[in-house]
This record gives C-alpha cells, sequence and structure tokens, in this order.
C-alpha cells in the first residue's frame, strides 16, 4: 500500500482519535460535572451495551429507522423520477414538497402523536418524511437531467415509456439518487433521535435523554458515542455499496459524510 | 491497411438501376419553428420536401444551424414537425422505431454500461439470445476498431471511441433506415477514412438507407448517391446533387478521378455562397 493510500486509511482513525483527545483536555480543564471525561464517557459503554434492556432499546431504535428508511426509499425514487420526466407530475407534487420541505419533521411529531399514538408508528412516520424529501429532491434533479439522445436511442430500441423510465432514467439517474440516499440515511438517524427525545418510551434516545434527566452525565456522552458510531458504520456501509453501484459514474474522493 | 475488409468483396454487387427504386422515407412540406427563450419564434425548417429512396445513401450537407439535425429527428420520430409530414414507407411517422437507426452527434452512450453492455442493448431489447448478441456485438466492436475495449465503460473512451461505440451500437440492431449525425464528425482522418470505408462497405452489402449528415464535402460526395445542400436562416433546401460515380467505390481511385473532383469544387463553391450568407438576424 502506499504512503498516500495508507494515509487515506488511517485519516478516519487519526480524526477520532484527536476529537477524544480535544475532549479529554477541554473536560479536565474546565471541570465541570455535567462534562466527564472522554475516557469516562467511553468506560461507561460497556455498562450500556452489556445491559439487555439498553440494547433492545437500541434494537428497536434501528428497526425504526430501517423501515422508515427503506419505506421512504422505495416510495420517494419512483416518485422523484416521475416527476422529473412528467412536467405534469411535477407541477403536481411540487408545490406540496415545498410546503413540507422547510418544516423541522421533529416539529409534527406532536400533532402526528395525536393521531397515531406515542409508539413505534408515530416515530417511523416521521423518520419516513425526514428521509422521503432529498430522496425525492434528489431523484427528480437525476431524472430531470438525463440527456435527452439517451431516451431517444432508447426508444429507436423499442423501449416503452416504462421501459425507459426504469431501465434509462433510473440507473442514468442513480449516483445522484444516491447522494439522496446518503443525506437521507443522516436524517434517519437525526430523526429518530428526536423522535424519540419527543415521544420517550423505548430506543435510544430515550435512553440518552433519561440520563441526562437523572444527571448520569457519562451515559449521556456514551449514548452521544454509540450514536454517532452507528452513524460512521451506516455510512461506510452505504458508502460501500453506493461506489459498487456507481463504479462507471465519475472518479472521485470519497469521503465519509460524517467527517466531511 | 486493408482499405475494405477483404471479407466484403464476395457481397459487393455492382449497383445496376434494373429494378425501379421504391420511396422509402417521404418528407412533405416539413416546417419547424422553435419557440426561443425570448419568446421569439425561430423557423429551423422551412418547407423541406425530399424523398429518399429504398437503398439510397443520402447526404445532407450545409452550414452549422441550418437545420440538419432537426431533420434527421423529425425522420426519426423525436420531433413532430410543426407543419408538414414525414412518411416511412407510406406510414406517417408518428415516434421512433427499430427501423429507424439514430447514431447521435452527441454519442448518448448509455454511461452505466460497457462497450459491449450498450452494443447488445439494442439485439438484447429485440429479444435476440444473450450469446448471438455478444457474438455479433463483438464482431461489430472489432468492426469499428475497438477489439480489446469490450469491458470499458464510456467515460474511460475518447471522443472518436464514443463515436465507434454509437456507430455499433445502433448497427447492432439493424435498423432498416439509418440516421446519422456527423458519425465521423469527431475522427482522426485515418480512423475517418476507415470507417468511411467500412460504412461503404456495410451499406454496399446491406443496402440500408443511409441518412447521413455532414459537414465534410469530400465525404457526402464520397459516400452519396445524392447530396442534399441546405442553406440557412431560415433551413431550406438549395439543391439536390445527384452523384453520379460508380460504385463500389474506391477512395484511391475517386481521388484520381475528375468528375469526383469536379462534384467536390461545385458543391464546395456552393457551400462557400450559402456561407456567405450568413444568418438573417
Ligand atoms: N430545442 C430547440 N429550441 C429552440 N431552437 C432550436 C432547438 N433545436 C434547434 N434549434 C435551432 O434550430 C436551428 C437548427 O438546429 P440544428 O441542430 O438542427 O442545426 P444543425 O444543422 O444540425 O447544426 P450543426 O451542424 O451545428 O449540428 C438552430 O438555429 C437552433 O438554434
Ligand atoms: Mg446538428
Amino acid at each position: 500500500m502506499s504512503p498516500a493510500a495508507l494515509l487515506r486509511r488511517v485519516a478516519p482513525v487519526l480524526a477520532c482519535i484527536g476529537l477524544l483527545a480535544v475532549w479529554q483536555v477541554a473536560s479536565l480543564a474546565l471541570k465541570n460535572d455535567s462534562f466527564p471525561t472522554a475516557t469516562e464517557a467511553i468506560r461507561a459503554i460497556p455498562d450500556i451495551l452489556g445491559d439487555k434492556e439498553s440494547l433492545i432499546n437500541i434494537l428497536a431504535s434501528l428497526r425504526r429507522m430501517a423501515l422508515g428508511f427503506g419505506v421512504a426509499v422505495l416510495v420517494s425514487i419512483p416518485l422523484g423520477l416521475l416527476m422529473g420526466r412528467s412536467r405534469s407530475v411535477a407541477a403536481f407534487f411540487n408545490p406540496l414538497l415545498m410546503v413540507i420541505y422547510p418544516v423541522p419533521k421533529a416539529a409534527l411529531m406532536p400533532i402526528i402523536m395525536l393521531w397515531l399514538g406515542v409508539g413505534d408508528v408515530t416515530k417511523t412516520l416521521v423518520i419516513f418524511l425526514g428521509v422521503s424529501l432529498p430522496v425525492i429532491y434528489h431523484s427528480f434533479e437525476g431524472a430531470k437531467a438525463v440527456e435527452e439522445k439517451m431516451l431517444w436511442s432508447g426508444a429507436a430500441m423499442g423501449l416503452s415509456p416504462a421501459q425507459r423510465l426504469v431501465r434509462i432514467v433510473l440507473p442514468a439517474a442513480l449516483p445522484e439518487i444516491l447522494t439522496g440516499c446518503r443525506t437521507g440515511l443522516v436524517l434517519a438517524l437525526i430523526t429518530m433521535i428526536t423522535s424519540e427525545m419527543i415521544a420517550r418510551q423505548s430506543g435510544a434516545g430515550n435512553i440518552l435523554f433519561n440520563a441526562l434527566d437523572m444527571g448520569q452525565y457519562d451515559t449521556v456522552f456514551a449514548m452521544i458515542i454509540i450514536v454517532g458510531a452507528m452513524g460512521i458504520c451506516l455510512d461506510a456501509i452505504f458508502e460501500r455499496v453506493r461506489a459498487r453501484l456507481v463504479r462507471w459514474s465519475e472518479p472521485q474522493f470519497d469521503m465519509p459524510l460524517s467527517f466531511s | 491497411m486493408t482499405v475494405v475488409p477483404a471479407r466484403s468483396s464476395q457481397w459487393v454487387r455492382p449497383v445496376t438501376s434494373q429494378e425501379p427504386a421504391s420511396a422509402i422515407i417521404e418528407i412533405d412540406h416539413v416546417s419547424q419553428i422553435f419557440q426561443t427563450s425570448a419568446r421569439k419564434d425561430h423557423v429551423a425548417l422551412s418547407d423541406i420536401s425530399l424523398t429518399i429512396e429504398e437503398g439510397a445513401f443520402v447526404s445532407i450537407l450545409g452550414p452549422s444551424g441550418c437545420g440538419k439535425s432537426t431533420l434527421l429527428y423529425i425522420v426519426g420520430g423525436f420531433v413532430s414537425p410543426t407543419s408538414g409530414s414525414a412518411k416511412i414507407k407510406g406510414h406517417a411517422i408518428t415516434g421512433p422505431g427499430p427501423d429507424r437507426g439514430p447514431v447521435f452527434q452527441e454519442f448518448a452512450l448509455f454511461p452505466w454500461k460497457t462497450v459491449l453492455g450498450n452494443v447488445m442493448y439494442g439485439p438484447r431489447q429485440q429479444g435476440v439470445r444473450a450469446a448471438e448478441a455478444e457474438a455479433q456485438s463483438r464482431a461489430l466492436i472489432e468492426m469499428v476498431g475497438l477489439k480489446g475495449y469490450e469491458n470499458f465503460y464510456p467515460k474511460e473512451l475518447s471522443g472518436g471511441m464514443k463515436q465507434r461505440v454509437a456507430l455499433a451500437r445502433t448497427l447492432a440492431y439493424h435498423p432498416e433506415v439509418l440516421l446519422m449525425d456527423e458519425p465521423f464528425g469527431a475522427l482522426d482522418a485515418h480512423t475517418r477514412t476507415r470507417l468511411q470505408n467500412d460504412l461503404l462497405s456495410i451499406w454496399e452489402r446491406d443496402r440500408k438507407t443511409v441518412l447521413f449528415v455532414t459537414h465534410s464535402v469530400d465525404e457526402a460526395v464520397f459516400l452519396s448517391d445524392k447530396v442534399v445542400m441546405m442553406s440557412k436562416s431560415p433551413g431550406r433546401i438549395r439543391e439536390v446533387i445527384d452523384i453520379d460515380l460508380p460504385r463500389p467505390r474506391r477512395r484511391n481511385e475517386l481521388l484520381l478521378d475528375p468528375r469526383y473532383q469536379k462534384y467536390v469544387v461545385d458543391i464546395e463553391r456552393m457551400f462557400d455562397e450559402s456561407d456567405e450568407a450568413g444568418p438573417a438576424s
């Protein structure tokens, strides 16, 4: 492995170590009860991960997130592609989406809770909403940008409009769609935690905010590390998949979003 | 370098006009008006009428912006004319179809497919079995001089190589009419000559109808039965010139032929005149 490649490999690890070191120094300097040192927080991690209750909570979070993200992607990609290729579909959905886009999805939670209760459905729905918009938007932009002559070539080969959407627009827009999915993944994690902050009951967010209420700051920060690590892992996995799917498109420098 | 693939000679038959040629494409008083972003009407094509006989090689020659591509798109069924009609085999053209194969100026390759994947796409779509489609496609890729590049993605190819893939991709599904928009525009002189020869030998073998847009007078005279000269602003047909040169044509013979030279000189003069006319702004 060349030195540059080696550096690329270890760079994220160095960044993590650096961040923890700054934290450690800052916390020692501030000597504040509500700001434990990095080592204290790290020491609390095994307690959380060793506790069956906590694990069930975290897994419940992840399950809601996977469901919300998965359904959002499955609905948003076709919708975005249709909007990108049909002016009337775009004219219908664009104003709707423009209204929803700037609203923080967590702000809708109290209303949704009134209708659907504080359970899984509400939280999954909020994650779904958070993920949908960037995925729709990027699919829309990707589909709009597909070179017309490419569609014409397909039409000349005898592809029907539906086949062109699936077999030309979808692959051609895939790099852009996956950019949207990546943003969606991060938003899924964020909405997952916020939804659990608003509707406490179970989940990683629940552990975090309960600990905060009880003044167990090492647990609070341990949970922040755990959530951050989940983000990094999910992003790294996603990046693997993405790179494999769009190898044919432009060469690029890959830097996990979590570090950018 | 073999000028014409040795194999092809067995298919080359002298062109005789024993059978009465029938019209395959009829363009009847076609006009195309575009709305510009300044909300003004821009007449790209004005009252074009043209009949193309089955098996003919027809070139369209004219200054940039005179509507050559637009005319090709209308025949392809990608654009419907503002007025007038276009027919193929007596049926009105309402949309694209595999009977007309376009080779676009912009290549429009599928970037997520390899060279082989691009070339196989048409035959596969037409239901040719994978193994058969692959064998045919590999032969075509070799013909356009890209053997060894089968597994390259379009982004890994040069402009000229992309153009050759685009040509192979269209030839692969055997359209009856080839609609070629400056297909050799991005090629170096050497490759250009070679592909002209290859195209001629394919054409002499299969007698597909070819509608061929070009900027090059040499190329138009060398390849065509008929050269359609267009002029600009608005785009209209200025002159249709029959190229009465014997076939099969050999480049080295033709370049020395005074009749060929006269065609080139005459058409070049016309071209200059229509260029001087300039845009009526
Ligand atoms: N979609 C469009 N909207 C508006 N104007 C257009 C459009 N397409 C083409 N035109 C105009 O129509 C005219 C003819 O364009 P076209 O592309 O057919 O020219 P061309 O002869 O192929 O030129 P070139 O040799 O440079 O390729 C041009 O003046 C161009 O500005
Ligand atoms: Mg053109």
